[in-house]
């Protein structure tokens, strides 16, 4: 199963998402040399969608210099949804946790996120918010965390690269 | 004359205190006498390439041996460079040693390819056999396995280090008799889940005391673990395998108490899927670790350098990218005595980093340990101050390793290449080794590697040069070269052909996706016939292609052994007698 769910976070009022954005993909990443990656094209400044297709865009071997086993050894960590019929290195176990990367325009460092333990948008956009360390990043807003959670909205990109709000589809 | 001469009795008691093999390869150069008295005491083999030389000729010159060591394929099959089927096939070797050494004890193989008969003849074969080293080895099963564990009554060491093992569903580790006692170190870190039962392992266990190392696969849980622990608090090294699960504070306290018992333990590993809130079970041994490997546990920054804070006494630390540049300060601060550090990338095929790290972070370790001596440091931005910086604080260095992901990446503060970073890392650092070079490079870094690098012995080379002029330097000026690994760069016919004799004082030399002709490789071929050249090419006859035309893959090494008896179809040499291709 390859889920390409993208979530975006932006200010209200902003027209066309021009106001810089959280954007969250889900994906995974049962075959490392997958094409699959929730990154959107047309959407962000380019030179993050360009990037991260240009490793395998170039098909190349033995790149980065990563042996082989530790490749397939770190595969079967986080990533989620294996069963140990699907793969024998992963032992027995059924996890649960959806790992979700998220990147904000402007900010370089994308971070992973469990959405497994937030039980609603409320919850994650505030986890989101703190993570990404908003205040300093936008220098103009005051006040708390979850004063300022309403101003943002949360939304994905589906695989036909529609926007959506995610709010308008319910928590799983 | 008479007076001055030595008993060969005394010659060889003295040349037993003689370990290396270069000292020893100079000791039986001294005259007639010596050579025969050192080659009947060698007992400890160390082949390079095990197409270097033929198992019969290492059995006539040495007919003692006791302990042997092989390597197989060229380092770039670690990463999908070598064809399946090249070769480094080991039942030859062991073939013929089963005949000329029945007390052989110590087999130590890397990147060859190991049958179940190879494993069952070795088991039939050495009557008092100790030690068995399968190092990033494939081609057999637990079936082989068994056959060890079941004849092997004085075996002290079992290491199937990233090895690729089949499942034969053979449970193997119960193939050990109830009377085997002597199992010294353990290592079954590759194998999958089907392939270990755990109260065979927990009986086995318990019933060698002498048990130092333990190195056990991701399938057993975290509750079990505490047990082992129990059962062997004797152990030196210890590679954990826990479970992701939420916290159970029963779980906890007993792996924290197993752990506590632990006073020897000095070396960890594993940590597949670990939750944090379990680390802190490991911090009564945390004061007295010198080796951690952190590789495979996706922990964050914060948790990270929790536990590194706890470890004073490090030498060495694997961790993923993930402990991030703060985790390298706090890294740096905490552990003064560190000597190796090797950061992995956690996501390596993302573009984007996936954690805050770029080179502030070995830029604070090489400020902060003044002991650091390896490294290997993969990373999405460097500088060349920064590789300056480094160099100046650090000129101990003996290995340095690293990989800037994207192919051609230039300094990120000033756009230029690595040239001078690199040339700064060569230069001061005057013991170096080892040495990858990665990033945006031009012909330049070369020239300040043939000046400066005298000591280099492996160089590692991946997008960089312009021209042969950059081979060239390398081939010219590093006088202690002895392993070259090239892929995707414009390096040709000339240099190579021009360095041909230097060819020969090397171990080998790989070239991969460069700019060199079928022709060049056959001329080489002809000058050179103590060259074996090896073209590697899976598209047809490189004959068949215009003369222009470049090889893919060049693998050129030097052998007394000749041409060898099992190359693929896909291995070209000038050679185009058929019959020299026999199957393995």
């Amino acid at each position: 199963m390859c889920m390409e769910l993208q979530l975006g976070l932006a200010l209200p009022g902003s027209d066309t998402w021009s106001r810089p954005l959280l954007k969250l993909s889900l994906y995974e990443d049962i075959n490392v040399n997958s094409k699959k990656r929730g990154f959107d094209h047309g959407y962000l400044e380019d030179e993050f969608s360009a990037a991260s297709f240009k490793n395998y865009e170039k098909g190349l071997v033995g790149w980065p210099p990563v042996e082989t086993w530790r490749r397939k050894k770190l595969r079967c960590q986080v990533h989620n949804h294996m069963t140990a019929a699907e793969n024998g290195y992963c032992g027995g176990r059924a996890s649960n946790s959806t790992y979700v990367k998220v990147k904000m325009e402007g900010v370089v460092i994308a971070r992973k996120i469990d959405i497994s333990i937030h039980q609603s948008f409320e919850k994650l956009t505030t986890t989101l918010m703190t993570m990404f360390d908003i205040f300093s990043h936008f220098p103009f807003i005051f006040g708390s965390v979850d004063e300022n959670r309403r101003s943002f909205k949360l939304t994905y990109q589906d695989k036909e690269g529609d926007w959506l709000i995610a709010e308008d589809v319910p928590w799983r | 004359r008479l007076a001055y001469s030595l008993s060969d009795e005394v010659l060889e008691h003295v040349f037993s205190f003689i370990q290396s093999d270069k000292d020893r390869n100079v000791v039986s150069a001294v005259c007639k006498s010596w050579y025969e008295i050192e080659r009947w005491c060698r007992r400890k083999i160390f082949v390079g390439n095990c197409y270097a030389v033929s198992p019969k000729m290492v059995i006539r010159r040495f007919p003692q041996v006791r302990s042997i060591e092989l390597k197989g394929k060229p380092h770039f099959a670690d990463f999908n460079l070598v064809p399946d089927g090249w070769g480094g096939y080991v039942l030859p070797w062991i073939t013929e040693m089963a005949g000329a050494y029945p007390w052989l004890d110590e087999i130590r193989l890397k990147r060859m390819v190991v049958t179940d008969e190879s494993l069952e003849l070795i088991a039939k074969s050495f009557k008092d056999f100790k030690v068995l080293v399968l190092a990033s080895c494939e081609g057999f099963s637990t079936d082989g396995l068994a056959a060890i564990a079941a004849s092997c009554k004085n075996l002290r060491e079992l290491d199937l280090r990233e090895s690729e093992v089949d499942d034969s569903s053979v449970h193997w580790l119960s193939h050990f008799p109830e009377t085997y006692t002597s199992m010294v170190s353990l290592n079954i870190s590759c194998l999958g889940s089907g392939e270990v039962s755990f109260s065979a392992l927990e009986r086995l266990v318990s019933r060698c005391p002498n048990l130092r190392s333990l190195k056990l696969n991701r399938a057993v849980p975290l509750d079990k673990t505490a047990n082992i622990l129990r059962l062997a608090p004797q152990l030196v090294e210890f590679s954990t395998c826990t479970y992701s699960a939420e916290l159970r504070s029963d779980v906890f306290s007993n792996l924290a108490g197993a752990f506590s018992n632990c006073n020897e333990l000095r070396s960890l590993s594993g940590f597949w899927d670990v939750v944090p809130d379990y680390l802190p079970a490991i911090y009564s041994v945390c004061s007295r670790l010198t080796s951690l490997n952190l590789s495979y546990a996706t922990i964050q920054s914060p948790d990270l350098i929790k536990l590194v804070s706890h470890c004073p006494s490090l030498q060495r630390l694997l961790v993923l990218d993930y402990i991030e540049d703060n985790g390298l300060e706090a890294l740096a601060s905490n552990c003064k005595d560190l000597q190796e550090l090797r950061v992995f990338p956690s996501d390596p095929f993302d573009a984007e980093p996936n954690a805050s790290l770029t080179e502030q972070g070995l830029v604070a370790v090489s400020l902060g340990c003044p002991k650091l001596q390896s490294v290997l440091y993969f990373c999405r931005r460097m500088s060349n101050a920064a590789l300056v910086t480094i160099a100046k604080n650090r000129p101990n260095l003996t290995r340095f390793r690293l990989c800037i992901i994207e192919p051609n990446t230039a300094d990120y503060l000033t756009g230029e290449p690595f040239d001078v970073g690199f040339g700064a890392i060569v230069e001061h650092c005057k013991d170096l080794i080892r040495l990858s070079l990665s990033g945006l490079l031009t012909d330049c870094v070369f020239e300040y590697i043939g000046k400066y690098a005298k000591k280099l012995e492996m160089l590692s080379v991946a997008f960089a040069g312009d021209s042969d002029l950059g081979l060239h330097h390398v081939l010219s000026g590093c006088e202690s070269l002895r392993k070259l690994e090239i892929r995707d760069c414009p390096f040709g016919d000339k240099a190579l052909l021009t360095n041909a004799a230097k060819l020969e004082t090397m171990r080998s030399l790989w070239m991969s996706s460069c700019s060199v002709s079928f022709e060049a490789c056959k001329l080489l071929s002809q000058k050179m016939p103590r060259l074996n050249v090896e073209v590697i090419d899976e598209r047809g006859p490189p004959d068949s292609r215009p003369k222009n035309c470049t090889v893919d893959k060049l693998y050129i090494y030097r052998s007394v052994a000749g041409p060898r008896f099992d190359m693929p179809p896909f291995v070209w040499t000038k050679d185009e007698d058929l019959a020299l291709r026999l199957s393995p």
